[in-house]
């Protein structure tokens, strides 16, 4: 491998890295601040898709991408919201095993309706015109999109740090991740709180989706593909830790990327991510910038 | 916290299900010969194989549960083993020519050696990255059984797989599984209540706590992850035979879902709970996916979230949630209750308690007056504040030693680092002539130091007698024991202890629903009945009454005596340390201040300015 090679997987590494990013971030967030593990992240994350491919295939494609984006964002955002008021609010105060097990009869549930109002089939769809094309260097050429999405991760990764470092709302949030019964003494309407936050994880979740729609065949396995990515990024960077979210999306973007380089390592791309994995856990079993539970 | 998911006791409930399901598993083929006679359209072949699908989900499930309802275990990699299982069976017919049936005996062992050595790495995290792990492990296998296409055959899966010509008659095939799954099941159930299934149990209810009484609680997970494994290999090994054929889709990570919903729906509660819900799944997913193909996982869903919400018990409940709604439009009676107010120990009876062999300190090479706990410049910092900072203490055979010191002084935290919770940052404990430092709580309970928390940790939903039982069980080690009945070990040892600290009334009652004062009197038996040499307290009497104070702490003092324990205590009634210790060590911002006889810290004046200090402080703050 030369180095215009080296780079051009490093950029397509780079590009996974973003959409993996925005949607562990989601996940990460969510179980920082409410403690729970959301197995309908992914689920989450496939809804936004199909709805942005079929809002942006009826709008055509001048305002199909960002119509598709604020439809998308909306649904998931709602749906999310419903899920925290039904079910979680029930099982906070339950054990790990029940949060589990209901939220992945969530992902049961979502999957089936979803499969039932979209169909079986996959859906594909363009990218807005100002990020189609593509730009050459050294030899290779490199999709616009790429660098969108790359831009994208960025810009939400500095929104999410904003929005947690110097707004009320982040202040209330870290609180809530440090000590939530404090939180509830001293006023806050801590209900309220853990459904912004899981709204806002949904928020997360929905933009992964819309930014990855245009990139890949929008199909009924997008669930659970992107729920093991996630999980592996948040074992890796430590659950709760949005600096582990984006170490850990970059450590498993690239790994992907590069394992596609090699026609004898492609198909064991997740075999890697595995081991780096268990590596990691031999020596932190909280992840890299996870905080060991007591 | 609502009790979910508990492991039922009820044995009408139990014997019930098992016969019903017996009886039922018996006579499905005749009742299909005679539905077919009578429909003339419908073939009793199809109703046999649905019969055989729900076996093998039986064994599957019943094995899933033992992670999920015995040891609290949420994995997502048991279809890799069940897939595992499959594949033995496969690839040895394809590859070797192999019989099945030989196939069928070295699945388990494969899908063992998968679990084992998957399992250690998936049990270095606890819990919830524990669960991730599995995922992991799950999707790893997969993509070697969907990729690998010279070795598994890829996504083709394997198929053709011949069976022996006695197995191709429906009926013989059913027979023949259920023989296989109810062998499984009868080992199982052996192992579900034995000494094996109670440190299982004890881990579930409560981790922290099953280490201090001695239970290696890694070992036992990777232990029942391992016989899941087995098991599961078995049920894959069944399937391959019965369905002929093994594909990558079996060992999805969603295909978790089969075992998950089945456990669920029947209820992990009981052990046979599963194998009801397999039953009642397949007929189930037979009718739903005839007439409603695409809603069928939204329906699976909702049956999981419903239980999961609104009947955590499963179908295996619902007799006692009959009785309980029947008591209540009829208006019977309530079953006859005790209440527990906390004055059980106001019923202590020393002169008994002290006559208990269970409360015996092993032989003492230890002389008496010798140091038994030796503590040499023991540290431990959290990021900047310095909990314990080069701490010596020394805590002889025999003595009543009590630790005090104002909050922060680093009590509790020298406690744990004693005790194994912490690792401490440096120094050295030695106990009995042994060093114990750094090692794993289960190791230093097992050589002989017990200890009561400061908050209470009991297993909440065992009863008061299993409490005992079970501690008694794995301090002696016999956790280990695959057969056997557990409850009915130390049954009488642990009665005697009960009747003599006043709570032989509750017995059979689930210790969460006793009072406060009366989950302190458990969490003192069960520190006493582990028959430590050195025991340790952690402000034994905090949330008791003054009289429930001084009745615990002469029962403590009594028992120390007469059974030659070494008590080491914190607390912050003045009264009791002066009354009970010998010797007092005062502690304050995590260093020694002093140490000698009670007069002589009462009469130290440090001593005074760091407790007037600390009034001072509470008074302006």
């Amino acid at each position: 491998m030369n180095a215009s090679q080296f780079l051009l997987f490093a950029v397509g590494g780079l590009a996974n890295a973003a959409y993996l990013f925005i949607v562990a971030a989601g996940l990460s967030l969510v179980f920082g601040a409410l403690r729970v593990i959301n197995m309908a992240h992914g689920s989450l994350y496939m809804i936004a898709a199909f709805v942005t491919v079929v809002v942006a295939n009826s709008l055509g494609a001048a305002l199909g991408f960002w119509g598709g984006l604020v439809a998308a964002v909306l649904v998931a955002g709602a749906v999310g919201a419903l899920i925290e008021v039904v079910v979680l609010r029930r099982v906070y105060r339950q054990e790990h095993l029940v949060q589990l097990l209901g939220t992945y009869a969530l992902t049961l549930i979502i999957a089936g309706a979803v499969r039932l109002i979209f169909g079986a089939q996959y859906r594909t769809m363009k990218a807005p015109d100002v990020l189609t094309g593509s730009v050459h260097l050294g030899g290779h050429s490199y999709a616009v999109y790429s660098f969108f999405m790359i831009g994208a991760a960025i810009a939400i990764a500095a929104g999410v740090y904003l929005m947690l470092y110097r707004t009320a709302l982040g202040r209330n949030i870290r609180a809530a991740v440090s000590d939530p019964d404090l939180l509830s003494a001293s006023g806050v309407n801590v209900a309220l709180l853990f459904t912004t936050v899981f709204v806002i994880g949904a928020g997360l979740a929905a933009l992964g989706g819309v930014i990855v729609a245009p990139s890949q065949a929008v199909g009924l396995t997008m669930d659970t593909d992107i729920l093991v990515l996630a999980f592996a990024i948040s074992v890796i960077g430590g659950l709760g830790s949005i600096v582990g979210s984006v170490v850990g999306a970059l450590i498993v973007g690239e790994t992907i990327s590069f394992g596609l380089a090699n026609s004898y390592t492609n198909q064991f791309a997740l075999a890697f991510i595995f081991i780096i994995m268990a590596a990691v856990l031999t020596l932190r079993p909280w992840g890299l910038f996870g905080v060991a539970e007591q | 916290m609502r009790s979910v998911l508990r492991i039922s006791r009820d044995a009408r409930v139990r014997w019930t299900l098992a016969g019903l399901l017996i009886v039922l598993v018996l006579l499905i083929p005749p009742l299909a010969g005679l539905y077919e006679q009578s429909n003339p359209d419908v073939s009793s072949r199809f109703y046999l194989f649905l019969g055989t699908e729900a076996l093998v989900l039986a064994l599957w499930a019943v094995s899933y549960n033992l992670m999920l309802g015995y040891a609290g275990m949420v994995s997502f990699a048991h279809a890799a083993y069940y897939g595992v299982g499959a594949y033995t069976v496969a690839l040895l017919f394809q590859d070797f020519h192999l019989p099945v049936l030989i196939g069928l005996l070295l699945a388990p062992i494969t899908a063992a050696v998968f679990g084992l050595v998957t399992g250690l790495v998936a049990l270095r995290a606890v819990r919830l990255y524990f669960s991730l792990l599995t995922l992991a492990i799950s999707q790893l296998l997969y993509s070697i059984a969907f990729n690998a296409y010279g070795f598994t055959g890829g996504d083709n899966g394997i198929h053709g797989i011949e069976i022996p010509d006695a197995l191709t008659d429906y009926t013989t095939m059913y027979y023949f599984v259920g023989a296989v799954v109810g062998v499984c099941l009868v080992l199982m159930f052996v192992l579900t209540r034995a000494p094996f299934g109670a440190a299982l149990m004890a881990i579930k209810e409560n981790r922290e706590r099953a280490r201090s009484i001695g239970i290696n609680v890694r070992a036992y997970e990777l232990a029942v992850y391992t016989i899941a494994a087995t098991f599961a290999g078995v049920a894959g090994g069944l399937f391959a035979i019965y369905q002929q054929q093994a594909f990558p889709e079996m060992m999805y990570w969603t295909a978790n879902a089969q075992p998950v919903v089945v456990a669920l729906l029947g209820g992990t509660g009981a052990f046979l709970g599963p194998a009801f819900g397999a039953f009642v799944y397949t007929e189930l997913s037979n009718l739903l996916s005839k007439d409603f193909p695409n809603q069928f996982d939204v329906l699976l869903g909702a049956i999981v979230l419903g239980v999961v919400l609104v009947v955590p018990g499963g179908l295996a409940s619902l007799p006692n949630l009959f009785t309980s709604l029947r008591s209540r439009f009829r208006a019977e009676p309530e079953p006859a209750t005790v209440e527990s107010s906390g004055e059980s120990i106001e019923r202590a009876d020393l002169a008994k308690v002290v006559r208990i062999e269970a409360i015996q300190a092993d032989p003492t090479p230890v002389e008496r007056g010798e140091p038994l706990l030796v503590v040499q410049g023991l540290s431990r910092s959290f990021g900047g504040l310095r909990a314990v900072q080069d701490v010596d203490l020394v805590v002889h055979a025999g003595d009543r030693h009590a630790i005090i010191g104002p909050n922060g002084a680093g009590k509790s935290t020298l406690f744990n680092l004693i005790t194994g919770r912490l690792k401490p940052d440096a120094g050295r404990v030695t106990f009995a002539g042994r060093d114990i430092t750094g090692k794993p709580p289960h190791v230093i309970a097992r050589a002989g130091i017990g200890r009561a928390f400061q908050i209470t940790m009991i297993f909440p939903r065992l009863t008061v007698i299993q409490n005992l039982q079970y501690a008694m069980l794995a301090h002696r080690g016999y956790t280990a024991r695959p057969f056997g009945i557990a409850d009915r070990m130390f049954r009488d040892e642990a009665m005697e202890l009960l009747e003599a600290v006043g709570l032989d009334q509750y017995a059979a009652l689930p210790a969460g629903q006793l009072s406060h004062g009366d989950q302190r009197a458990i969490e003192l038996a069960i520190s006493l009945a582990l028959g430590s040499r050195l025991v340790l307290l952690d402000e034994p009497t905090a949330g008791m009454s003054a009289f429930e104070t001084q009745k615990a702490m002469e029962l403590v003092r009594r028992v120390a005596q007469e059974k030659r324990l070494t008590l080491l205590f914190c607390e912050h009634d003045m009264e009791v340390v002066f009354g009970t210790a010998r010797t007092v060590t005062v502690m304050h911002l995590g260093r020694v201040l002093t140490e000698g006889t009670p007069d002589e810290v009462r009469a130290n004046p440090d001593v005074q300015k760091v407790y007037l200090g600390q009034l001072e402080e509470e008074a302006v703050g």
